[in-house]
């Protein structure tokens, strides 16, 4: 029995990870058993004109329609469905209290341009004094984002995007954002959250936290004020935006692990707050899948891991920022690439079955010592299982049902 | 006897009596009091019995029992008969160390000490919350020694009463100096708590049962709340035997050492601030260097880099260091450039009299993770230092200086690896040379800052250094395999290099336990 694998990503995580484990790497068009790919390659893939069929022993790294999820206007737009879906239903969870929703807001309220302008500007007339977010949907890595304080910067904006020539440049749409304008700092930085999640199934859900997430700190001290307000490294966490700052630091590359963070939090908040903190973040991860598990397009040979971005903000409630599909596998540190290489290690331990050959009819139940750096967010199968009464087993440590 | 004994008493009573209020905290203090005896409760008649119920009523005796218990900590004594030989030997270190601060000085043709213009005086002002913002142009200089320069000085300790005819070998080890160091028997005596296996709450409880973390976690916190609302710094120390809540270490640290912040605290803190605004000393280049080097680097420490430049340059400033420590170091007496060589002109140099070594930051960095507020972080940072940093880079006799440590970890690899000693021996290569930066700073910016904070609870809990060596050994042998297959310097470090998956408080217990049988 040898396992084949193919990739399309010049990754040197995954090759190492892969040959570590004893697969041979195989061209596309050869007999793989497991295709780590880019998005492209994957729908194209999928997509009906390939007439490729894929056989019980192949797992691929991305479902067909990730976009769901990682398009920031689609997972506003499934989010706010979910919410509603479940206003109707009369469930408790979508209760509101003073117009929000009082256990679903963790996006920053959201409007898709143009489509949603007259909305967006109704909310933006009942607190002018905010400051929004523009950030093109389908982009990443920081580009093309940029704040706004006053509507007539917007209106420009979209004046001078309206011109013919730049009309071609600007079919993409955007987003517009409430701008999380207090963020928490430490050491006076703005930060985010990176969060790996895997998920091997949407229906039935089941889906598993990375503990070794990180901080992305800024370079540069944070600073709302207006005349900071286009200074990137004041504002945007990304690492692709920061390292081009005359202040980044290559040996740590801004940095810090979320023990860290956890510890840090502890010792000088208390642990009740910190506790909340992060199990508000584990709920909004499971509420935002299952936002979009109705629309994947469900697939037994899928896999996929994704990369949240998470604010805390100075009340340490945390917001959902957006969700990648391929979250960036380059190591910046030393400390990086070991992070790096555990992830797709764990990865492959719960993607592949115990025999060691991926197999799309076993049941995705893992061991729990198969789950390395993983810990369980939640399994249908389980919940469902332990409901019915016909199996109480002790793997059943899901906190959230 | 009994009448010597009881004379005994008075003369220490005496001397507390003294050297309370000569403290810091003794103004509050009495204050307090004085206000509880304007009360009603507190009746002439019966002017002791009342007042010491109302003392014990309003927590002021446990604050009086604290300052006690404290003093007893900050003057217990060893004395040795070599005292005097080690003192001399530090003087003449410190004098090497003053020699090349002055020759960089004139090599970079600057002064030690100057005062500052009004206008650097403002941007410093300005920049006190960011001063990794402030700029000073410090690339040529260069840190005065480093952990490795130590133990050559340390190597080079000739020893009271040498034994003339055997010496080459002895570049080699610290045999020939005559202290005694506890075996691993008396170190399971110490760490009785460890030794017997009881439980001790630790992140890697976690790993074997997490439903056990969680409920003995909630009991720890239950009992450390208790602790701290008695207030008693004795009961602090005892608790931290059995592992403390990272919600709760903060204070208990505070309460066990006394570094409580009030009034007083601030406005010292303000004045040391107040100093670094006003004059200008070469080593403040000498720390902004060495948080440069470490902390700035440190994916663990550099988020709070602006904090330490604030604590580390106030700590130079410190005065009270100096007057507290307990061998005193030789220091400077130095004039501000320029101006004439008058008492109001001149300043002790530095006047902690501490004089930073490569990686000196790196007593204070973990503190961050404790405290947001500079000035709290100060106090406990400083109460470490004058309990216990300041024995890991002198030279003394003490069995908690430096010297004993490298002393026990020597002795204790000999004893229970000799497989190992011998192979390092073969290969030349001394061990110490590569564990003296881990016990040099406490085995901080090596451990990870968990397992670290779990650590220097072991220090307070034990009111001792000598479980660093111990840790020291351990891990070595806990590595033992890899290390008997390289024969390097190089490759000794590299496999003693990454301490990130090190479980203090398992390992410990793997070391101290008897085996069963
Ligand atoms: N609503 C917001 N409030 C505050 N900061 C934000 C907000 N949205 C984005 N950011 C900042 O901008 C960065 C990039 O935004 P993101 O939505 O992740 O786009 P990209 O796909 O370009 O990474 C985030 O990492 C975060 O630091
Ligand atoms: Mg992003």
């Amino acid at each position: 029995m040898r396992v084949s694998y193919c990739t399309d990503l010049d990754k040197s995580v995954v090759v190492a990870n892969c040959e570590k484990r004893g697969w041979v790497q195989v061209g596309p068009e050869e007999d793989w058993n497991i295709y780590w790919a880019g998005t492209q390659t994957c729908r194209s893939l999928f997509s009906v004109d390939s007439g490729y069929r894929m056989n019980d022993n192949q797992l691929i790294n991305h479902f067909p329609n990730h976009y769901e999820i990682s398009r920031k206007d689609l997972l506003v737009k499934n989010i706010k469905r979910y919410r509603r879906d479940l206003e109707k239903e009369g469930n408790i969870m979508a209760e509101r209290g003073d117009s929000k929703y009082l256990h679903l807001d963790f996006i920053p309220v959201t409007f898709v341009l143009p489509a949603d302008y007259n909305m967006f500007v109704e909310e933006y007339r009942k607190s002018p004094q905010s400051t929004w977010i523009m950030k093109p949907c389908g982009r990443s890595q920081g580009s093309g984002i940029f704040l706004i304080n006053k509507l007539s910067k917007l209106k420009r904006w979209s004046r001078e995007s309206k011109t013919p020539f730049q009309q071609q440049l600007n079919k993409e749409s955007y987003v517009i954002s409430k701008y999380i304008d207090n963020p928490l700092l430490i050491g006076g930085k703005k930060f985010d959250l990176r969060l790996y999640v895997l998920v091997t199934s949407f229906r039935p859900l089941k889906a598993y936290q990375f503990k070794l997430g990180f901080c992305r700190f800024c370079t540069v001290k944070y600073d709302s004020s207006v005349a900071e307000l286009d200074n990137m490294y004041v504002h945007l966490t990304n690492v692709s935006v920061q390292k081009h700052g005359g202040e980044y630091n290559s040996l740590h590359g801004g940095k810090l692990s979320v023990q860290n963070l956890r510890l840090y939090l502890e010792g000088t908040r208390g642990k009740k707050v910190t506790e909340t903190l992060f199990d508000q973040i584990s709920w909004l991860i499971i509420h935002c899948l299952k936002a979009i598990a109705p629309v994947i397009a469900t697939d037994r040979h899928c896999f996929e891991c994704y990369g949240y971005d998470i604010i805390i903000d100075n009340k340490l409630k945390p917001w959902l920022i957006e969700v990648n599909a391929s979250p960036s596998l380059t190591s910046t540190t030393a400390n990086d690439r070991i992070l790096k290489h555990k992830l797709l290690d764990n990865i492959f331990n719960i993607v592949v079955p115990p025999s060691g050959m991926p197999d799309v009819r076993w049941n995705k139940i893992p061991s729990s010592e198969a789950l390395g750096d993983f810990e369980l967010l939640i399994d249908e199968d389980l919940v469902n299982a332990s409901e019915n009464g016909e199996n109480s087993s002790a793997r059943n440590n899901s906190k959230w049902k | 006897m009994e009448e010597l004994k009881d004379k005994n008493i008075h003369q220490t009573t005496i001397k507390i009596c003294e050297d309370l209020k000569n403290s810091s905290q003794y103004k509050s203090l009495f204050e307090d009091i004085q206000k509880l005896v304007a009360t009603p409760s507190v009746k002439i008649e019966d002017f002791k019995s009342t007042l010491l119920k109302c003392m014990q009523e309003n927590g002021l005796e446990a604050e009086l029992k604290n300052n006690i218990y404290r003093w007893v900590k900050m003057k217990r004594k060893e004395s040795s008969s070599y005292d005097s030989f080690f003192r001399k030997s530090q003087i003449h270190w410190d004098k090497r160390i003053h020699k090349s601060l002055n020759s960089m000085c004139s090599e970079l043709g600057i002064s030690l000490a100057k005062l500052r213009g009004n206008s650097e005086k403002e941007e410093l002002l300005n920049k006190w919350n960011e001063l990794s913002n402030f700029e000073t142009d410090i690339h040529k200089y260069r840190p005065v020694y480093a952990p490795k320069d130590f133990l050559e000085v340390l190597l080079n300790l000739k020893g009271p009463k040498r034994d003339k005819s055997k010496c080459d070998n002895q570049r080699w080890e610290f045999a020939q100096l005559p202290l005694r160091v506890k075996n691993l028997s008396e170190l399971r005596n110490l760490y009785l708590e460890i030794s017997r296996g009881e439980q001790i709450l630790n992140s890697n409880t976690m790993l074997s049962t997490n439903q056990n973390f969680v409920q003995l976690e909630a009991e720890r916190i239950l009992l450390g709340e208790k602790i701290l609302m008695k207030n008693y710094a004795p009961l602090a120390q005892e608790y931290l035997k059995k592992g403390c809540p990272k919600c709760l270490r903060a204070r208990i640290w505070a309460l066990l050492l006394g570094a409580e912040i009030k009034s007083y605290q601030i406005s010292y803190f303000d004045f040391l601030k107040q100093n670094v605004l006003q004059y200008d000393l070469m080593i403040d280049k000498l720390i902004i260097k060495d948080i440069n080097l470490t902390a700035s680097n440190d994916d663990q420490y550099f988020v709070f880099e602006d904090v330490l430049y604030q604590v580390m340059l106030c700590f130079s400033r410190d005065s009270e260091i100096l007057k507290y420590l307990p061998n005193q170091p030789a220091f400077m007496q130095v004039a501000f450039k320029g101006k004439p060589n008058t008492p109001e002109n001149t300043i002790v140099f530095p006047p902690s009299g501490v004089i930073p070594f490569h990686g000196f930051t790196m007593y204070a960095a973990p503190f961050c993770y404790l405290f947001n507020n500079s000035v709290e972080l100060y106090f406990v940072f400083r109460a470490f230092y004058l309990r216990y940093w300041h024995r890991l880079h002198r030279v003394c006799a003490s069995s908690q200086g430096i010297v004993s440590l490298c002393l026990q970890f020597e002795r204790l690899l000999q004893c229970y690896e000799p497989n190992l000693w011998n192979h390092f021996k073969k290969c030349r290569i001394y061990p110490l040379r590569v564990v003296i930066k881990w016990i040099m700073r406490a085995f901080s910016g090596h451990l990870p800052p968990e397992q670290l904070l779990t650590l220097w609870d072991i220090i307070l809990a034990y009111d001792s250094l000598e479980i660093i060596p111990l840790l020291a050994v351990v891990i070595v042998i806990f590595r033992k395999e890899n290390l008997m297959k390289v024969n390097t310097l190089a490759n000794v470090e590299a496999v003693l290099a990454d301490l990130s998956s090190i479980a203090v408080v398992p390992l410990l217990q793997m070391a101290l336990m008897k085996e069963e049988g």
